[in-house]
């Protein structure tokens, strides 16, 4: 880690300065650019370090949330007028449940609102997720108020567990491959998700164990071995985020 | 220094009370040992000292501990920091920095020091622990003995009275483990500093340690000096087991003290037996195989054959590149370069059933294999994939690890015993190659003991062949019949275990240092040596 970083609160306060652009601006096109500014940034900014290759998986998840997302916002709900791209069949539904509907037919509107709808809350994951990926979780630790420990254990433990994740699931998988097992599709998941789960529980626990018997949080004052100062660069990325919020 | 006081523990939901009364006083700049079977409770006792048991782990306390006068009862573990450095068995999983630097300073931060007192004692402790060339480096890229060293440093530098470590060598390789416990026995040495360790593998660490305390898992703690403590547990390092085998009246702890009990028996002319191998059939070939991530070369073209009946142990330091070749033939990581035949087949090759058919693979955390809610379902799932008749998997189980109860949740087993079923569900399918990545990671003799048995026997009654990496001499000195030795990507010795160990100091057992220049690597061998001469 030679190369000085930016401060760990900035690409924090940069995601929800784009997020609270891309909500008041909604706008596909504005969502769809700051997504895709969002990860040129995440591919070129990023280091080596082990949060940083989540950010292919907040992708994966958030694809796959947009497509779940369609599928239900086309199929359920209260029909929209205009052009007809094609039927399904409507399912029947009981009598006490008036106005809503399953299947029937699908207009071009139906089909760009949901993905409209769809995209936003994916960009907005996307953008949390950058942040997690460019920031090391340690870092924001340091300085966090001290004031807030107990919650700042908590985004700390979130935030470098969610990562960790990421490698213990290559592992997890690549054992279970061995096994001979399918580690494709949706059963798979549920052989991973449960060692997953306790490896995750225990590393977390470990995590806090340490700081605890490390007397984080005591004394409520804390000195700086190596202050990280906020430098230009940082309110240059802030204030790029703020412009938008002002313009929207 | 410290000071157990009619201690009792039991957890909720447990049956078995985990300590009682146990009434103990630790001196200051004494060296403890904790010994114990797994699970018997040596982590709790550990725990106990600075109140992360019952603080943080919840658990019934009665009675009372005490450090340096202040009693865990009153105080939080937090509260202890100045005074006692705590080091847990994965010390990868506490860190909280990126930097050595600031991972050192961190334990200084929380408690307010001065900015020019803590570069001071950061300077220090990079010093003691010569750890100075690492200051800068990313804490993710160091390998196991230095992440170690990081973890003793950061604890060091808050300057504790109390030094506490759980296993702090069970993932260290022998030259590795060497350097950190020689480092304790400086701190105790030169500072004055009280350590308490816990520690399964006891022919690192027996030479240090002052006193003994050994649970023996219900609630019975036994406390004493090692020639004590060691002459009736059972649990003892092959040392011990030498002195005892040898009929002799006193044991020693240290290689220095029984060589000067055993002279005698170094003078012994005995007949070396030549060992023909026996001829049989190639299982594993491999030729000139490479292996590299990005700009690093794990295996720098390395070409063998590994025979049907073998058991093979792969040695080398931490990152020599054990791993990497063990995943190549299990077929996980594919190769960079050269070729690798199992039996005829390519292992990328391979799938479902006939993957299992042909490779089984442990990996370094056997529960990665597992995911079912009880030993019975994992059983059967076992049997389902390989379509045997209900209860063949459990069949193996009963033999590896026998009084397994079927209802236990795999997470509740001790290590040994999950290492056991995740065996017998791989070994339920029949492989001819088995392939295990450091299986004795915190398991005690017992269970190590156990696993040799099954593993010489599943190689020598099917002729199948296993392969183990492992930093445990004492283990290859028992099981291995071939060593491969790995430096750097490159196999720098490949011969039979005799030859291999007895040639490096550092990786020879306790028997054939003391035994040295016999040709004798365990106690069975010297035994059976002796007995041929009468």
């Amino acid at each position: 880690m030679t190369k000085p970083s930016l401060h760990p609160f900035t690409w924090w306060l940069w995601a929800i300065g784009l997020a609270v652009a891309i909500l008041r601006f909604d706008s596909t096109w504005f969502t769809v650019s700051c997504v895709g500014v969002v990860m040129v940034v995440v591919y070129t900014c990023r280091d080596d370090a082990p949060w940083a290759k989540s950010f292919d998986w907040t992708l994966k998840l958030s694809a796959w949330i947009l497509a779940v997302r369609t599928v239900i916002g086309i199929a359920i709900g209260v029909p929209i007028p205009g052009t007809p791209l094609f039927t399904v069949p409507i399912v029947p539904l009981p009598d006490w449940m008036p106005g809503i509907r399953i299947g029937g037919t699908v207009t071009w509107e139906r089909l760009s609102s949901s993905v409209t709808e769809g995209l936003l809350i994916c960009s907005i994951i996307v953008i949390f997720g950058a942040a997690a990926s460019l920031t090391s979780p340690h870092r924001l630790l340091r300085v966090m108020p001290i004031y807030i420990y107990e919650f700042a254990v908590a985004v700390v433990i979130a935030t470098s567990v969610l990562p960790q994740l990421v490698s213990s699931v290559k592992r997890i998988r690549m054992a279970q491959r061995l096994r001979g097992q399918k580690t494709r599709g949706f059963s798979s998941w549920k052989r991973v998700a449960i060692p997953l789960l306790e490896e995750s529980l225990a590393r977390s626990l470990d995590l806090a164990a340490s700081m605890d018997s490390r007397g984080y949080g005591v004394s409520k004052k804390r000195s700086r071995y190596r202050p990280i100062s906020w430098r230009l660069k940082d309110s240059l990325v802030v204030i790029s985020a703020v412009g938008l919020v002002v313009i929207s | 220094m410290i000071k157990f006081s009619h201690v009792s523990l039991i957890y909720p939901n447990s049956t078995t009370t985990v300590l009682e009364d146990l009434n103990l006083t630790i001196a200051e700049g004494e060296m403890v040992l904790v010994i114990g079977p797994t699970g018997s409770g040596k982590s709790s006792l550990l725990r106990l000292i600075n109140g992360l048991v019952p603080h943080h782990t919840g658990g019934i306390l009665a009675g009372d501990v005490s450090v340096n006068g202040l009693s865990t009862q009153m105080t939080k573990p937090g509260g202890m920091a100045h005074l006692i450095g705590i080091v847990g068995q994965n010390p990868a999983n506490g860190f909280v920095a990126d930097t050595v630097e600031e991972e050192l300073a961190f334990g200084m931060e929380v408690l307010n020091l001065p900015n020019d007192v803590m570069r001071k004692r950061v300077e220090e402790v990079l010093d003691l622990l010569s750890l100075a060339p690492l200051r800068n480096r990313s804490i993710a890229t160091l390998s196991g003995g230095e992440q170690q060293r990081v973890a003793i440093g950061a604890a060091l530098v808050t300057h504790p009275k109390v030094l506490v470590l759980d296993e702090p060598t069970s993932a260290l390789d022998p030259i590795a483990a060497e350097e950190v416990l020689s480092i304790l026995h400086r701190l105790v040495h030169d500072l004055g500093l009280t350590v308490v360790i816990a520690e399964h593998k006891l022919e690192r660490v027996i030479q240090f340690a002052d006193r003994i305390v050994y649970i023996n898992g219900e609630g019975v703690a036994n406390v004493g000096t090692p020639e004590e403590i060691l002459m009736q547990s059972p649990i003892a390092p092959p040392i011990v087991h030498l002195a005892k085998a040898l009929g002799l009246k006193e044991i020693g702890v240290t290689v220095r003290e029984m060589r000067r009990m055993t002279t005698h028996y170094r003078d012994i002319e005995t007949i070396s037996k030549i060992e023909t191998p026996p001829t049989s059939s190639k299982v594993i070939t491999f030729e000139k195989l490479t292996v590299s991530y990005g700009d690093t070369i794990a295996l720098n073209g390395i070409t063998s054959n590994i025979f049907a009946g073998d058991v093979v142990a792969v040695m080398g330091r931490n990152g020599a590149g054990k791993s990497s070749l063990l995943k190549a033939l299990a077929g996980v990581n594919p190769p960079t370069g050269g070729s690798i035949s199992l039996s005829g087949k390519n292992p990328f090759e391979l799938h479902g059933k006939q993957r299992r058919e042909t490779i089984g693979f442990i990996p370094q955390e056997p529960s990665d294999l597992l995911y079912g809610q009880s030993v019975a379902i994992e059983c059967e799932q076992a049997d389902r994939d390989n379509e045997l008749s209900a209860g063949t998997t459990f069949a193996v189980l009963q033999q590896l690890v026998p009084g397994i109860s079927t209802a236990t949740h795999p997470r509740d087993l001790s290590e040994g015993q999950r290492l056991g079923l995740a065996l017998s569900v791989v070994l339920s399918s029949n492989p001819s190659i088995l392939i295990l990545d450091e299986p004795t990671r915190g398991l005690d003799y017992q269970a190590k003991n156990e696993l040799t048995r099954m593993l010489i026997n599943f190689a020598a009654s099917f002729g199948k062949a296993v392969i183990l990496a492992t930093h445990d001499v004492e283990l290859v000195a028992e099981l291995a019949s071939r060593v491969i030795f790995i430096a750097d990507g490159d196999i720098v010795a490949d011969g039979s275990t005799l030859d291999v160990l007895l040639s490096s100091p550092a990786f020879a057992p306790q028997v054939a240092k003391v035994m040295s220049p016999q040709p004798w690597l365990s106690v069975k061998d010297v035994v059976a040596a002796l007995e041929g001469l009468q």
